[in-house]
């Protein structure tokens, strides 16, 4: 048993070596060889087993069959070298099985046949019985002789009857008695052939010398690591190290030779005009034109190569980002890359809350400054049809989709790869459609999915296509959902209809206002004043700082008559924080001019506004919270994602922002802590916990300048008092 | 040919999509005034596609067109309910239960009445969470708040439409609730803001006029450390006849001014641009007051002439059983929310109550006489009466209650000789007194302004809808405007 399995390992070895020996003729074998050949080996074992029994001829029956089955493959041509191997074995096998009950001829017929499929096939004393071998050796001697080629040069290719034997020189190799035509082949030179008559025992030799065809350059770079392109194709790459004998000619060139290749053939080539580019990365490419009138070596001018380098510097908003050029790690922005490559790179600027991405091309010496906005990414999961018709045009439909949505602008628009997205949903048995409202998916779930495959696709959103049941295929029903939120937001585009794709792009690429230029000045309209009357200016507001009274009168803001309070807003809505707005002011005394430099307030998101995609803007304010974090402006993000949470009617995720927000937002007049206590109560009354609401509504009542909506807008104490009281 | 292509289209949709674009088609129809057309339409989806998802669209739009033209709260009634017994699960369910809330509403005299209402549109919020109904059912709740007279619940209905729903169409109503509620609880300043908020988001919105009136008025009487009234010299009103021998006037919300002249028997409107409209005749003209639909109520001696038509004369009964005797000495009369009318008889020196069949339903508040002269109503229910004899005025609800008062006489004033009283949306009293006064009192019964020197005998008065003071000096024959 054991001594069998040693030959197997044996065979195997040697067969993996004949696979190597041959590799350049070995196509793949068809799946119906393939699956042939395993089961010729799962017979194999079973002869093996039968070889190494107690009654060693039942083996022979089996070997029948293996021999049988791969012959008819042999005789086909489609045997792999592998079942060469196995053939032989099963020849060898069944020689030593016949041998052993005494059948001496028909052990000789299988090792002839071993012979003529393998002639350089041994038998090992230490391994098969000596008698055996030697008898083997015997009939092998009868029908093998020997062969030896030499060439000038060396390491052409030697093939017998059109069969590759070996590479030029060869020591004697032993070959089936019998007659041949022996081929001599080397690039650049022409093919010799040769007729050889092999006799049993004998040896014949053939010496070649090959006549040059082509002529060869050789070629030295510094430094080595140069693609040496000719006419357009690849040809070689220069390497190693200078050998000393050519370090005088290349130093005198003006290279070093201590960083210099080693002198590279380009071999095989045609005589004539050539072009040849050498091409490194981070230099310059260099052009040349040769001309090879001869057959024969040819030293070219050694070549240096210069550096070719540019600058890249990298700002993002926000700062902080990973950054990855052409996929490795550079850093996070702010950066400045010195010493980048010129040519083509891909620059991706990773974020939590999102990425940018752009292909650039830097020209030498170039210092290229580039802004990356991070914009969330938003993953299209496909399209899922609701009847047979909507299957029929799905595919279809998919294409549309992703040429007329790849111009959102607001986001990165990636569809997604079908198999990571099924084998995530597939782990919680959920289809795609189980992202859907209505679909009676646990929402936790959903939570838990959309954020794992965040995760894995670096998304921070997904879009999922539905098409409904419709007569004539028409609609497809846009599902958005940010990540680690339950319930989509639908947008229904006619997929044939450009104009359809525009109201989405329209909506989807707004961005919510979270800011507003603000005086904190409140002035209402009246029928009794040329102007707008003052009723009040917020605590610690520009308009307070400016000195603005209540009873005054605004009449004009920057040289425009003023007759109502829209005119003034759109005045300052139309500015920016920090800039100025000068006002007309008649009061008690004389008119006076009054300059206001703008602040800002925060606004909140309105709780159920039609025209808006909470999906989306939870997307761009998660950017803020992740982006900015610690800032004020994350604050607010916060809070009006536990708003956006609210118009889910997920207040349990509100609440989670809630706490949050109500420790980071300022505590100051206006938008601040008073707000998130107030809401905070909001979403602890409706997830049923009464007592925590009441507490953070008398916690909201007690701030007193707190208001909601914006720093001027109604305020939170009498709502949050009332509440606390109900 | 054509009809072939006709039937082949016919052929070619769905019921389903049938009954869509009938119901779209419908709806075209009522947004172009087209009404009996587009009630074609919702009754053939009700009755040729029952079995459609459209129909109980079909079947709201039916109650509402029965609702708002018919008038007829019966009939609509009955098609929301098929809407919510037979279709609770479809997305006409809340509508149908939203205007279920407004039909009790409308209708609600009693607490009972109220918290009915209170419950349709509750349901809505809690049965249909994500529905666009929502908005209108929380607009509901604060109007029933605010006529139960409960301010605070009011404003935080309204103020979860503002907040929540800021672009529903119902948000600029909702809006104004809160600055009324807030100014009947006197808080004007923040009133005064939720106003502006109206002028602000929805300028286009029929309620931005409306909003302006109001922060004028509040802006005039809280905006400043004193409220102040100034003589408009510019302000004309009619001339000739129409201004002689005036027994009242009064202004409507869409300003027209009525003027009942006894010298030209009849009450004369003049339009916000000075035009004279075609005048009301009527003899013995007494008062005018409004409607709670917004009719002209003219009190003659004799009868009360309700809106354009409907004249109608009073009985009561006499000591004998079973007979009754006509009202003939009217001086004043106004019809309630509750759709009560309310007579002043100076013969009987009591106000007498009747129903809105004109059935007799006894005095009011009380049985005790008094010589009430001129009546007026708010528009919070309550009922603001002159006692000549007494020189107050008082306050009652529909049930006699008494609400409020304003007193003979108190720091600054003194009520000689009341001729009419005024009531603005605020619950303020304005009383013109002949001997050359108006004064301006607060819910409360304290005085606000008073006017005095250009007018000399005051007769009548009205407000218009920014608040400004209208009135007619018997002595100069002209309209005054304090603006």
């Amino acid at each position: 048993m054991r001594r069998t399995a040693a030959v197997l390992v044996a065979l195997l070895a040697c067969g993996l070596a004949g696979a190597a020996w041959a590799q350049e003729a070995v196509p793949a074998a068809p799946d119906a060889v393939q699956r042939e050949l395993q089961a010729i080996e799962d017979l194999l074992v079973r002869a093996i087993a039968e070889f190494d029994g107690a009654q060693q001829s039942r083996s022979i029956v089996i070997l029948d069959e293996i021999i049988t089955r791969l012959e008819s493959l042999r005789r086909d041509r489609t045997l792999p070298p592998r079942g060469r191997e196995v053939l032989a074995q099963a020849y060898e096998l069944r020689g030593r099985a016949y041998y052993n009950i005494g059948l001496q001829e028909k052990a000789a017929d299988s090792f002839r046949s071993l012979i003529q499929l393998q002639p350089q096939y041994a038998l090992s004393k230490d391994k098969v019985s000596p008698k055996i071998v030697d008898y083997f050796n015997s009939v092998k001697t009868a029908l093998v002789g020997y062969l030896a080629v030499s060439s000038q040069p060396a390491g052409a290719k030697v093939t017998l009857n059109g069969e590759f034997l070996s590479l030029t020189d060869f020591f004697p190799l032993e070959i089936l008695a019998g007659d041949y035509t022996v081929e001599i082949a080397r690039e650049g030179y022409r093919t010799e052939s040769r007729p050889v008559s092999i006799a049993p025992k004998a040896t014949e030799t053939l010496e070649v010398t090959l006549t040059r065809t082509s002529a060869s350059a050789f070629l030295v770079t510094e430094p080595p690591g140069v693609e040496i392109w000719m006419d357009g194709a690849l040809a070689v790459t220069t390497a190693g190290t200078l050998a000393p004998d050519f370090a005088a000619a290349v130093r005198e060139k003006g290279l070093d030779p201590a960083r210099a290749s080693a002198r590279t053939e380009i071999g095989g080539l045609s005589l004539g005009s050539h072009a040849i580019e050498l091409r490194k990365k981070c230099h310059e490419l260099v052009r040349k034109t040769v001309d090879f009138s001869e057959a024969r070596d040819y030293d070219l001018e050694p070549v240096k190569m210069e550096e070719s380098l540019a600058s890249l510097s990298l700002r993002s908003e926000p700062p902080g980002a990973k950054i990855y050029l052409d996929g490795e790690a550079a850093g996070v922005t702010p950066k400045d890359l010195e010493g980048v490559c010129s040519g083509k790179h891909r620059v991706e600027v990773k974020h939590a809350s999102g990425k940018f991405l752009q292909d650039v091309v830097l020209e030498r010496n170039e210092s290229l400054t580039l802004d990356c906005p991070i914009r969330p990414s938003l993953a299209f999961l496909g399209v899922v049809a609701e009847s047979a018709g909507g299957e029929r045009v799905a595919a279809e439909v998919q294409e549309t989709l992703v040429r007329n949505l790849a111009k959102i602008t607001s986001l990165n628009f990636v569809p997604a790869p079908r198999e990571t997205v099924d084998r995530i949903l597939e782990a919680d048995r959920l289809a795609r459609k189980g992202l859907l409202p209505g679909s009676g998916t646990d929402p936790d779930l959903i939570r838990k999915l959309t954020e794992k495959m965040a995760a894995a696709l670096e998304v921070q959103g997904f879009l999922l296509a539905v098409l409904p049941e419709e007569r004539l295929q028409r609609t497809a029903a846009l599902h958005l959902l940010a990540a680690g939120n339950t319930v989509t937001d639908r947008f229904d585009v006619a997929f044939n209809e450009a104009a359809s794709y525009l109201r989405f792009l329209s909506v989807v690429d707004q961005r919510a206002a979270l800011y507003h230029p603000w005086t904190g000045i409140i002035t209402v309209d009246t029928l009794l004043h040329e102007g707008v009357p003052v009723l009040r200016v917020a605590a610690a507001s520009p308009g307070a700082e400016a000195g603005l009274q209540p009873g005054e009168v605004i009449d004009a803001a920057d040289g425009h008559p003023i007759k109502q309070t829209a005119e003034l807003l759109a005045l300052v809505e139309a500015k920016k924080p920090k800039d100025k707005i000068a006002l007309h002011v008649k009061g008690a005394g004389a008119a006076r001019a009054v300059e206001v430099v703008l602040g800002q307030t925060p606004q909140e998101i309105p709780l159920n506004d039609p025209a808006l995609l909470y999906n989306k803007v939870m997307m761009d304010l998660r950017q803020q919270v992740e982006g900015y974090p610690g800032t004020e402006a994350a604050a607010f993000a916060r809070l009006n994602l536990a708003v956006c949470a609210m118009h889910f009617g997920d207040f349990a995720a509100a609440h989670e922002h809630l706490l949050k927000a109500r420790t980071e937002l300022p505590q100051r007049p206006g938008i601040s802590q008073g707000t998130a206590l107030y809401y905070l109560g909001l979403a602890l009354e409706r997830l049923g916990y009464k007592k925590e609401a009441g507490e953070a509504y008398r916690a909201a009542a007690a701030a007193k300048d707190a208001t909601l909506f914006d720093n001027d807008g109604p305020a939170v104490a009498p709502l949050a008092a009332r509440r606390a009281g109900s | 040919m054509l009809l072939a292509a006709g039937l082949l289209r016919a052929q070619s949709t769905s019921p389903e999509e049938q009954a869509r674009g009938l119901l779209e088609d419908g709806r075209t129809y009522r947004r172009e005034g087209k009404l009996k057309q587009a009630l074609d339409n919702f009754n053939t989806i009700v009755t040729g596609f029952a079995n459609t998802d459209s129909v109980d669209d079909a079947l709201l739009e039916i109650g509402r067109y029965q609702m708002e033209v018919e008038g007829n709260a019966d009939k609509a009634r009955e098609a929301f309910e098929v809407v919510t017994k037979r279709y609770p699960q479809s997305d006409g369910a809340p509508g149908a239960y939203y205007y279920l809330g407004l039909l009790t509403l409308d209708r609600a005299h009693s607490a009972a009445d109220l918290d009915d209402a209170l419950a349709q549109f509750t349901r809505v919020q809690r049965l249909y969470p994500r529905s666009e109904w929502v908005s209108r059912a929380l607009y509901g709740t604060a109007l029933a708040h605010r006529k139960a007279g409960r301010l605070p619940e009011t404003v935080e209905a309204a103020r979860r439409v503002a907040l929540e729903y800021p672009s529903s169409e119902i948000a600029p109503a909702a809006q104004f609730q809160i600055g009324h509620a807030l100014a009947l609880m006197g808080e004007p300043r923040p009133a005064m803001e939720e106003f502006q908020r109206i002028r602000n988001r929805f300028p286009t919105s029929e309620w931005a006029p409306r909003a302006l009136d109001r922060i004028t008025a509040l802006y005039r009487l809280y905006g400043g450390a004193k409220p102040v009234f100034a003589l408009d010299p510019a302000f004309t009103a009619a001339s000739g006849d129409v201004l002689k021998d005036v027994r009242a006037i009064l202004m409507t919300p869409a300003r027209v001014l009525w003027i009942a002249s006894d010298k030209v028997k009849g009450v004369v409107p003049v339009g916000a641009d000075g035009k004279v409209g075609a005048i009301l005749n009527g003899a013995d003209l007494q008062g005018l007051s409004l409607g709670p639909a917004g009719e002209l109520v003219v009190a003659a001696r004799m009868a009360v002439r309700v809106g354009p038509r409907d004249i109608r004369s009073f009985s009561v009964p006499t000591d004998k059983p079973g007979l009754t005797e006509p009202l003939a000495k009217i001086e004043a009369a106004v019809v309630t929310a509750g759709g009560l009318t309310l007579i002043a008889d100076e013969k009987r020196r009591r106000v007498c109550r009747f129903d809105a069949k004109g059935q007799f339903q006894g005095p009011f508040p009380d049985a005790k006489e008094r010589q009430i002269v001129r009546m007026a109503v708010d528009g919070e229910g309550g009922i603001a009466v002159l006692d000549r004899d007494q020189k107050t005025v008082q306050v009652y609800d529909e049930a006699g209650q008494l609400l409020r008062s304003v007193a003979a006489r108190g720091a600054g004033w003194e009520l000689k000789r009341p001729t009419d009283v005024a009531v603005d949306p605020f619950r303020n009293t304005y009383v013109a007194d002949e001997e050359g006064f108006v004064y301006v009192f607060s819910p409360s019964g304290q005085l606000l302004a008073s006017i005095s020197g250009e007018v000399r005998k005051p007769r009548a008065l009205t407000i218009d809808p920014a608040g400004a003071i209208l009135v007619y000096d018997e002595k100069l024959e002209r309209i005054l405007r304090y603006r």
